[in-house]
């Protein structure tokens, strides 16, 4: 039993140490993420078959009012995306006769939710889209209504994403209304975020949206996060305790978007 | 039959907890889900000392831990450790009854998890707070006649050796 106990315990130190940030173990990492969401799917199998077969047995009245539903949001969207354009395209002149250094235009790519993690601890949720789709390890993810997270492995066929409520996760934001610039971190609950060490004379009020800031490079700016609802402001501490909801669905849906960030040199 | 026999049910019943072990469930619930993977893995030290040892339990560690999103490495040694305890204690384990055993087993699930936590915040990573890591324990402890019963069965069936 020697030999075995000593390189059990090598492999466990050694994965310990080395699985989470060495490079050269990216193709480990890659086969873990892969074979991990095609266990995770195969657990999640019967329980998307029952929700298949409920799809399946469906009324036509609902599946109508469904159609109709979506014919007219999908018109306004349209409206709205026309407004967006011209708004985006002036916006780049601007940027230009500004001389600012780089323009962002971001696409989507659309993924679907296979499963989430199964500890409790961490909020994960695996996708079936991976480096094959052009998913990279940083990359933003977001829902309908706002930013979800980001991508934190990458397999062949799959990714696993954080959630922004993980306890490990933060994101910089800044207020809509005044700019002010904070950090949203995580606190392991799925319906809350803390913003910490904001000085206790800023600028800040219960209802106010906060937005990604862009700082770190990790998330472009102006995607919505959260909404604040609450504000601890002893007049004894030095900083002022926020509290916020995050606007997207974090534990509902079964689509993300990812975006893909396209930076270009604007021309002088 | 043939070892290379064996190790195909062990293997099987192991793919098979782990599939059980990931089922998605409401976030309240997930926190009791009993430790399946490793209830299988301490039926077969128990049984066959000999073919499922500190190997099996280091690889039954490392797929729980990228199930979990944890750093894998952690568990691994924490199952390594008990399953080092069972190996030395099998013979007298197996003349417990089935309460004595249950018991034996969920504290050492226990221990591996006490280590997995302590490994895991030295290093940095993310743990769940208080004594809720715990909280899988009392299922793990009713889950042991039940896989002791089927495990048995399979063993039999197939003459595991």
């Amino acid at each position: 039993m020697g030999w075995r106990l000593v390189a059990a315990i090598a492999l466990c130190v050694s994965a310990l140490i080395y699985f989470d940030d060495s490079p050269r173990l990216e193709p480990a990492r890659r086969v873990a993420v892969d074979g991990s969401s095609w266990l995770l799917s195969l657990a999640a199998g019967p329980g998307q078959i029952l929700g298949a077969v409920g799809d399946y047995f469906r009324s036509r009245d609902s599946l109508r009012e469904d159609n109709e539903r979506l014919v007219q949001e999908n018109l306004v969207l349209q409206a709205r995306t026309q407004r967006l354009a011209s708004v985006l395209s002036e916006n780049a002149r601007y940027r230009a006769l500004l001389n600012s250094a780089e323009l962002v235009q971001d696409d989507i790519m659309v993924a679907e939710v296979v499963s989430v993690v199964a500890d409790p601890a961490h909020h994960l949720l695996v996708l079936d889209k991976g480096a094959r789709d052009g998913v990279y390890a940083g990359q933003p993810m977001l829902g309908a209504e706002g930013l979800l997270g980001q991508i934190t492995m990458v397999g062949e066929h799959s990714s696993r994403a954080i959630l922004i409520s993980d306890a490990s996760h933060a994101v910089p934001v800044q207020v809509m209304r005044n700019g002010v610039r904070a950090l949203a971190e995580g606190t392991g609950s799925i319906g809350e975020l803390l913003i910490r060490h904001l000085a206790a004379t800023t600028d800040i009020e219960v209802g106010d949206v906060l937005v990604t800031s862009g700082l770190g490079g990790r998330f472009p700016p102006n995607y919505p996060v959260a909404k604040v609802v609450d504000i601890n402001l002893r007049p004894e501490a030095a900083f002022a305790s926020v509290r916020a909801k995050p606007l997207a669905s974090l534990d509902r849906g079964r689509h993300v978007l990812l975006a893909v960030a396209h930076t270009e040199s604007a021309a002088p | 039959m043939t070892v290379a026999h064996a190790r195909w049910v062990i293997s099987a019943s192991l793919m098979l907890a782990l599939i059980i072990y990931t089922v998605p469930m409401p976030r309240a619930f997930a926190w009791f889900r009993p430790e399946l993977p490793v209830v299988v893995l301490m039926y077969w030290v128990l049984a066959l000392p000999h073919t499922a040892g500190v190997i099996t339990a280091t690889l039954v560690g490392i797929c729980m831990a990228i199930l979990q999103g944890n750093t894998p490495g952690a568990l691994s040694l924490g199952l390594v450790v008990s399953v080092l305890v069972l190996l030395f204690t099998y013979q007298r384990v197996r003349q417990f009854d089935i309460v004595q055993q249950s018991i034996t087993i969920t504290l050492l699930v226990g221990v591996s998890l006490i280590i997995e936590r302590v490994l895991l915040l030295s290093a940095g990573g993310v743990v769940a707070e208080g004594y809720v890591f715990l909280a899988p324990l009392p299922l793990t402890l009713l889950c042991w006649y039940p896989v002791r019963a089927i495990l048995r069965g399979l063993r039999r069936y197939y003459e595991v050796r």
